[in-house]
């Protein structure tokens, strides 16, 4: 792109249409309709229970890996549909790249880790892989503290650091969206502040959504916020709107922690 | 009095109980040991390693013993290993949460705890009558059988042990799943399956009724595995019962191996363990 959009302009990058979720006969996700904007953070919040984790993993699908659940409605993206059966999830799930609570080193050297799904892409050129594993760690702020031990065990790692190894992962293949499933909730205040100062730098190269219990966190690094209540979308709205002026009486009261 | 002096007193009483009866297994066990590395020494030499077996008055070896031993339980590894790897890799991932798989995992449960002279009649009954004789082959299946549940046993709750999410996080960076298990499930399992793995090679190598009834035994040299096959354990047996002074020291020495060898395999296994750990 030659210029950059001013942020009202920010195009929909996917669009959620009358999206439905079950896990058996249990209805969880009820007729969510939103978008998610390019290049920008948008944040689900709302209580424990209300489906916002359950949103995220519908972006990837996550919930194929289990059986009996099944979706309905669209979630479009690049002109198609992907919640559609015949969806390829290995193409779309490295297009989406989900960074979870827990910290999620694989057994293997931090160089390793980072070239993982390079691999899976069939990019095996040496130095072309070099190039990207630095390349990746550096967005993911870890470059200079771990360049002098790249061969060593991932697992040596401090918890905020294998937090920000996972993140560079999922950036090496180059993803158009990053899932953020409360990823911060499990660090150190520092460590927290760390991955926040880096999404809000990576902004610029993808578009993030951010399942988060910390509504600070939402109302400072944030574009877009989503309150959901069981199951449901109670309003969507830019950051500031949701906390300083919201339509709904709900997400007043929510915001101001009356509830949740 | 003290009020708690009365549920103390059961305290020690208990304790007391329970450290007897662990000294008195423990105890029964060294003496096992102590009879084994005391007789076993004595008639210890390099001969019985590199001789063949000679008459009673002669200085013999049991040479072809420990190299048929040696073959039979490679055979068996070369079949069981795999088959049991594969088998808890399905348990645990593929047919994780399925009716099958649990019925399988209670049926491994029992067949660990079947005494392995039923699977010696059994491998009988299908590998040496039919053949029109004892082999090698049969004994090699029946070790086979004794191991495949173990190894599918231990490598099921190794990984069930690695946590779900680190499969989600490979998933989730588009990798198929086969290679989430190739190369992330089990790598981090890895020492555990190993050892799962040395332990049922230390379980086999100590086994003697199943051989009695498959590859028999053989006086000679012997490594065609058409042919009855010589092993260490049923050669003890033989000796041991035997009214020659020679064999019956023999028979002690070739224990005293096989203890050490199978020591060697469950040191080696819970080395594993502590490095992956540390």
């Amino acid at each position: 792109m030659s210029h950059e959009p001013a942020e009202a302009e920010l195009k929909d990058l996917i669009t959620i249409e009358e999206l439905c979720f079950f896990f058996g006969d249990n209805q969880v996700l009820k007729n969510i309709n939103m978008p998610i904007r390019d290049k920008s953070i948008t944040s689900l919040i709302g209580p424990s229970g209300c489906g916002k984790t359950t949103l995220l993993r519908c972006f990837n699908r996550m919930h194929d890996l289990y059986p009996n659940n099944h979706y309905e409605g669209r979630i479009r993206m690049e002109n198609r549909n992907i919640l559609d059966k015949g969806q390829d999830l290995i193409w779309l799930r490295s297009r989406l790249g989900m960074v979870f609570q827990k910290p999620t080193p694989f057994p293997m050297s931090i160089y390793d880790n980072i070239a993982y799904g390079l691999k899976l892409k069939k990019i095996t050129n040496r130095s072309i892989v070099r190039d990207l594993v630095e390349k990746a760690l550096r967005q993911a702020n870890l470059w200079t503290e771990v360049k002098d031990r790249l061969k060593e065990s991932a697992l040596g790692l401090s918890g905020g650091q294998q937090q920000r190894l996972s993140i560079a992962r999922s950036l090496a293949v180059n993803p158009l969206v990053l899932l953020f499933d409360e990823a911060t909730s499990a660090l150190d205040p520092i460590s927290s502040a760390k991955i926040e100062e880096m999404m809000v730098e990576l902004k610029k190269d993808v578009t993030m959504v951010v399942v988060t219990h910390n509504m600070q966190q939402a109302a400072r690094i944030s574009d877009y916020t989503a309150l959901m209540y069981l199951g449901s979308l109670v309003e969507y709205g830019e950051t500031n709107d949701i906390f300083t002026r919201p339509k709904m009486k709900m997400t007043e009261q929510y915001v101001a922690g009356h509830f949740g | 009095m003290k009020p708690h002096s009365g549920r103390l007193w059961v305290n020690y009483l208990a304790l007391g109980l329970a450290t007897a009866c662990a000294l008195f297994g423990l105890g029964l066990l060294f003496l096992i040991l102590y009879d084994i590395v005391s007789h076993g020494l004595t008639s210890l030499s390099i001969s019985l390693l590199t001789q063949d077996p000679a008459g009673p008055l002669g200085r013999g070896g049991l040479k072809g013993a420990f190299l048929g031993q040696g073959l039979l339980t490679l055979m068996a590894a070369l079949v069981g290993v795999p088959l049991g790897v594969l088998g808890g890799t399905y348990l645990a991932e593929y047919g994780r949460d399925k009716k099958f798989s649990k019925v399988i995992i209670s049926l491994c449960d029992l067949a660990m705890s079947l005494p392995s002279i039923v699977i010696g009649i059994f491998v009988y009954s299908i590998l040496v009558k039919p053949l029109g004789g004892f082999n090698g082959w049969a004994g090699s299946a029946a070790l086979a059988v004794i191991m495949v549940p173990l190894v599918m046993r231990t490598t099921e709750s190794m990984l069930s042990m690695v946590p779900w999410t680190l499969r989600e996080a490979a998933l989730a960076l588009g990798s198929p799943y086969y290679q989430v298990i190739i190369k992330i499930v089990y790598r981090q399992a890895a020492s555990g399956i190993l050892t799962g793995i040395l332990l049922a090679i230390a379980r086999v190598a100590g086994e003697t009724a199943p051989l009695m009834f498959t590859s028999f035994n053989n006086n000679y040299f012997e490594l065609n595995l058409n042919r009855p096959m010589p092993s260490v354990t049923v050669s003890i047996y033989q000796y041991a019962g035997s009214p020659f002074d020679a064999w019956i020291g023999q028979a002690w020495a070739a224990a005293l191996m096989v203890t050490v060898v199978v020591l060697f395999l469950n040191i080696l296994g819970r080395l594993l363990v502590k490095v992956k750990k540390a």
